[in-house]
């Protein structure tokens, strides 16, 4: 599609941009410290744009001469996305960690940052790629370091930039072999051009496609790139931290499913999703390797954390091995698992960290003490808690069993050939339990029960109560978002 | 009125109970009056809505009337459960019947349980029951009924051990909920079956699967009497029986609505609503579980002394009628009893309740804690104490009898006639007729026994009599409404013969033909009853006055003396006042060696298996994590990241040593990472 065309089914990434615009402008003409006024703006922006992805209805086509890919599947990224994006600045404004800050532009820089990731769902061409990330990378830099008087999100910020650029890096690289073998920066004539290359290249593109693959492994932090993770998620204020492990790693999940599933695939199976895995690159099996590397690293150091936030940084990445289970299977119902998947893990994932927020606030720490006693002194909280750590764990009846349930279908319907993986999954689910109870644990067994009970004020109750409703209703009455992710599993192909 | 619009009603009908339920249990204790405004608000809604439907039914007179309507709740592929709603006749009458016991148990229990403790948390629970109960009666397939069947069990668990300081309370609740499980456990094989073989579990689907012949024979028998076992359970039938009785330590109102008219019901309702699927084996199992039940109920229910067991058993009893109706084909005798039944079943409960309620009053004035309030033979001459009671009281035990003009008369005169048709078809089972009418002959001696010991006579507690007074409005008021409910008029209409067989509810509820090949027709089975219609009515009316007559005999004239009577069949008493010591037994021989057995598991799996292995996988699972851990930490930061550090530490600050120093060594764990990738490719 041209670009006067592409406008108009633009329409959501244009609100965002008016939405941006306008939280910059309040916040410059607004008296300081009343940055609440900004935030307001910003959530009537997002939810507009909101808005304007379910109505901008389009069949999959491309916009802005073939860069960019109009498809449900991207506007159900866009969905999740902002979504999170709608809770974490809720979050923002009740915890106290940017008490003595300016907010107005981090709201202003969360919705670049979202802008970005817009670009991430629905990039098909080599240079979008790297821009958007880009832009959602250098977004997290300075909203991991927002805390300016605070060393730790000052040493965060730091090592993401350098371990940001060292990743980008190896990924250009990758990026500009592709584009040297192929001669061409878009998805599908890239496809074109590899069926036709002769096996003299094959060590180039393997070598590319590694490094192509560094850049997405850094995005979700898989093993061996995750190492700025917990050291990041550590040091960000809590709300960014939360929001980094979940909207950012979509959208890396999303642009990785593009990736691989336009790029290499086969031109005789597209309309059935069939996947080109006929280079010589067994990249099947090491997304396996990755994926059983990733989530047995991230459930086994987590055992051994003493803060809460440090361990569900490490279950975070464990979590990503888990989706990334799905993507050797090369089928349709893996992409679809993920997708079920990064839904469900919104909800719990960010329950549990915004319980971590109220707790941290109240206990003055973000230690497994803090939270010891807690369950009979912050009634609501601790059940709440409970639910989201059964849900983590993939405990029935919660949103993280049906997450979990439908990658293992994906993963066992694939054949034997990967039941490796669904067993080294089965496991690590095990050993997760240790941790995410020990939580639980604490705060019925520990501590003292006789303490004076706190009542977390309405507002609290609501978002807890907004994010654990759906934890456990989808975990008993899943099929609509079963049929939302159905809807939405439809890329736009160019044959 | 529309099959879409009786949807919405029936929604309305199963949530508003919930709502109730939710809003009580979390703020009940801070609203005005505890809250129970709110739970009699929505339950009177749900009965308008039901008496809405129900005006429709009658409206439209369309026996053959059935709306589906259902949604996709799991779909796994080739793997899909749909839940919803089928609305029939079956199922209006009996959301009446569910919605108005409720409603009057709202209202008795405002006096009954008055400065009660635990005054809201009733009130919740008494909502979670009527939608659990709703959700039975509403669904259109085995899976969530079977969900509502277990929540009917957990609200009665709730309910029972209502007042669960004392222990007799909290043990009669467990074993309720034990016992029903057993039975339950037969349901879920029963369903499974069902599922296994046909694939699906909607009604309609799984008779159409058995019409077709998928699944038959024995396996279908099996089934069937799987699924009839959960009706065993719920509806307290021999030998799950045990139950009900100790039940009734639960609040008095409760056992009236859960315990007599609707919860012990949906074993009944169940047999009902799958009779289509029995067997001819399966239906014979049922029919002599029914009819024994019917008579071994009977036969301890005489000698009981607490009205409320005395009550208990004749449940029971009447339950095994409703059964027996059902294994000879009578279904729909056995529902229409079902119904009759749940009116002055909950008139009597409530009759006993406001009795007790009197008694507690008169012994508390006393300052007496020891004399039993529940003991008819401390009771005597409460008559012209409490007439309303007393006759709203009789009327319903004129019905239960089978008296003529009243309600009780009629369903019984259906389920007899079925039974005898049925023997004279198969003369080998001529035992089924014989239980049924030597059970109608005692349940009227029984009953007016319990009449006459508590209302006519000399009072035994003088100084008690005195204080007795007649109940408080809201508690009469129920028992005058249901009371009048026994009378036959309301089920015969637009007819005023009392000896018919037509009405509107026989022309409403046509029974349907057995889908299993080979069974008699419904028309067939009518068409028996019909014929063996005089004998049955002329017997019935013989059995029900001569046990009347008997009663009289011995408590009115006392011409025959029960003390003789009970030392002659010394050996029979005691087994029937013992209840046939089941509990005794079931104590020894199967709860006991359970527990030896759970003990001897027990040690297993705690000393030697969770000690060994389970703790031995602990460790292991714990070195791992700490030597990855080390990897992590001591390998990494300590030894390289530090050692780089400390190299670097005498030129930078401490805080550049750790950011530097890590840094480095991330990168070249990704670098490392991508190069063993590259090289695990090339090979």
């Amino acid at each position: 599609m041209n670009n006067l065309l592409s406008i108009s089914l633009f329409l959501p990434e244009l609100v965002l941009t008016a939405t941006i615009i306008i939280a910059i402008i309040v916040d410059i003409f607004s008296v300081s410290n009343r940055t609440s006024k900004v935030s307001n703006y910003v959530i009537i922006g997002l939810l507009a744009t909101l808005a304007a992805v379910f109505l901008t209805n389009h069949s999959p086509t491309t916009l802005f001469m073939d860069s960019l890919a109009f498809d449900p599947f991207a506007s159900f990224i866009k969905s999740v996305v902002l979504v999170a994006t709608l809770l974490i600045i809720i979050f923002t404004r009740y915890s106290n960690e940017f008490k003595g800050y300016h907010t107005g532009e981090y709201y202003a820089l969360l919705c670049i940052m979202v802008f970005g990731m817009f670009l991430m769902a629905s990039a098909i061409d080599l240079i979008t790629v790297y821009l958007s990330i880009e832009v959602v990378s250098l977004m997290s830099f300075i909203l991991a370091g927002y805390l300016k008087n605070n060393p730790r999100s000052n040493e965060a910020s730091l090592k993401y930039v350098i371990y940001g650029a060292f990743s980008s890096g190896i990924m250009l690289y990758g990026l500009s072999i592709i584009f040297g073998l192929t001669g061409t920066t878009k998805f599908f004539a890239i496809r074109d051009a590899i069926t036709t290359l002769d096996s003299s290249s094959n060590l180039a593109l393997t070598l590319s496609t590694v490094f192509v693959l560094a850049g997405f492994g850094y995005k979700i932090s898989a093993v061996p790139f995750h190492f700025w993770t917990p050291d990041v998620y550590e040091g960000s204020p809590t709300p960014i931290t939360a929001y980094l492990s979940v909207a950012p790693k979509a959208a890396g999940f999303a642009l990785m499913i593009r990736f691989f599933n336009q790029v290499f695939v086969d031109g005789d199976s597209l309309s059935t999703l069939g996947w080109y895995a006929d280079v010589s690159f067994a990249w099947p099996e090491i997304l396996g390797v990755i994926s059983v590397v990733t989530m047995t690293m991230g459930n086994l150091v987590a055992i051994q954390q003493n803060s809460v936030k440090r361990m569900l940084a490490y279950s975070s990445i464990a979590h990503a091995g888990y989706m990334l289970m799905a993507f050797p299977t090369i089928s349709s119902e893996g992409v679809f698992a993920v997708m079920i998947y990064l839904v469900m893990y919104l909800f719990m994932n960010l329950g549990a960290f915004f319980v971590l927020i109220y707790v941290a606030q109240k206990q003055g720490g973000e230690n497994f003490e803090h939270f010891s006693g807690l369950g009979w002194r912050m009634p609501i909280v601790g059940i709440v808690m409970t639910i989201f750590m059964f849900s983590l764990t993939g405990l029935p009846p919660t949103v993280g069993f049906i997450g979990k349930f439908y990658l293992f279908v994906a993963v066992i319907n694939a054949g034997s050939a990967f039941y490796w993986i669904a067993f080294f999954g089965a496991i690590n689910t095990v050993v997760s339990l240790y941790f995410y109870m020990r939580v639980v644990k604490t705060m019925y067994l520990d501590g003292n029960p006789s303490e004076e009970i706190i009542v977390p004020p309405l507002s609290v109750t609501l978002i807890l109560l907004v994010l654990a409703v759906p934890s456990v209703f989808f975990g008993i009455y899943w099929t609509p978002i079963l049929n939302w992710v159905n809807n939405s599993l439809l890329f736009f192909v160019q044959i | 009125m529309t099959g879409d619009m009786l949807i919405n009603y029936a929604l309305g009908i199963l949530f508003f109970p919930l709502i109730s339920f939710i809003i009580l249990i979390f703020v009940g204790k801070r609203l005005p009056r505890q809250g129970d405004v709110v739970g009699i608000g929505t339950i009177i809604l749900t009965l308008i809505l039901s008496l809405a439907m129900f005006g429709s039914m009658l409206l439209s007179h369309d026996p053959g009337f059935r709306h589906e309507a259902s949604f996709t709740w799991i779909d796994l592929g080739d793997f899909e459960i749909r839940l919803g709603f089928l609305i029939d006749n079956i199922t209006i009458i009996m959301l009446l019947v569910v919605s108005l016991i409720s409603t009057m148990t709202h209202i008795f229990s405002t006096k009954y349980m008055e400065g009660d403790i635990r005054y809201s948390r009733y009130y919740a629970y008494l909502g979670l029951f009527t939608f659990s109960m709703n959700g039975i009666v509403l669904a259109n397939n085995l899976v969530s009924l079977y969900i509502f069947w277990e929540l009917v069990g957990v609200s009665s668990y709730l309910l029972i051990g209502h007042w669960f300081e004392k222990d007799s309370a909290a043990d009669a609740s467990k074993k309720a909920f034990l016992t029903n499980r057993v039975g339950d456990i037969g349901f879920f094989i029963g369903l499974m079956l069902v599922f296994t073989a046909l694939g699906t579990f909607n009604y309609a689907e799984v008779f159409e699967g058995v019409a077709k012949g998928a699944i038959s024979g024995t396996l279908l028998t099996f089934a069937g009497i799987g699924l009839f076992m959960g009706a065993v359970g719920k509806s307290s039938q021999f030998p799950l029986h045990i139950w009900l009785p100790d039940a009734m330590e639960g609040p008095t109102p409760v056992s009236a609505l859960m315990h007599a008219a609707t919860m012990v019901a949906a074993g009944v309702y169940l047999s009902v609503r799958l009779f289509p699927l029995f067997t001819p084996e399966a239906l014979l199992f049922i029919a002599y579980t029914g009819g024994f039940t019917a008579i071994f109920a009977a036969t301890i229910a005489i000698t009981q002394n607490d009205i409320k067991k005395v009550l208990a058993y004749s449940t029971i009893s009447q339950l095994g009628y409703m059964i027996l109706a059902v294994g000879t084909g009578a279904y729909v005798a056995g529902f229409f009893h079902l119904v009759t039944h749940a009116m002055f079943k909950a008139c009597l409960f409530y009759g006993s309740g406001s009795v007790i309620h009197a008694m507690h009053h008169a012994l508390h004035n006393l300052k007496d804690h020891d004399t039993d309030p529940q003991d008819m033979r401390n009771m005597g001459g409460f008559k012209s104490k409490m007439p309303i009671t007393y006759w709203t009281m009789l009327v319903a035990t004129l019905a239960i009898s089978g008296v003529p003009l009243f309600s009780g008369f009629l369903s019984k005169d259906a389920i007899l006639a079925g039974t005898l048709s049925f023997a004279s078809h198969h003369p080998q089972h001529f035992l089924l007729p014989v239980f049924g009418f030597s059970a109608a002959l005692i349940t009227a001696f029984y009953m007016f026994r319990l009449i006459f010991m508590t209302f006519h006579n000399q009072p035994k507690l003088p100084n008690v009599y005195s204080d007795i007074h007649e109940s408080p409005k809201p508690m009469v008021f129920p028992l005058i409404l249901l009371s009048s409910l026994s009378v036959f008029i309301f089920y015969t209409l637009p007819y005023f013969n009392p000896l018919s067989d037509h009405g509107w509810f026989m022309e409403l509820i046509k029974a349907k033909d057995s889908m299993v090949p080979g069974s008699p027709s419904a028309h067939d089975i009518a068409e028996g009853m019909h014929h063996s219609h005089t004998l049955t009515m002329i017997l019935s009316i013989l059995v029900a006055s001569l046990g009347i007559l008997l009663s009289w005999a011995v408590y009115i004239k006392n011409s025959v003396s029960a003390d003789n009577w009970s030392k002659r069949l010394d050996l029979y008493y005691n087994l029937s006042l013992n209840k046939y010591y089941f509990d005794e037994n079931y104590n020894k021989y199967l709860y006991q060696p359970f527990l030896r057995l759970a003990n001897r598991v027990s040690y297993i799996d705690w000393d030697l298996y969770d000690k060994y292995f389970i703790n031995g996988f602990g460790h292991i699972t714990k070195w791992l994590s700490s030597v990855t851990g080390r990897i992590d930490y001591d390998g990494l930061d300590q030894t390289i990241v530090d050692g780089l550090g400390r190299s670097m530490g005498k030129a930078g600050s401490s805080l550049k040593e750790i950011q530097t120093g890590r840094l480095q060594n991330y990168m070249l764990f990704a670098l490392f990472g991508v190069i063993i990738i590259i090289i695990f490719q090339s090979f």
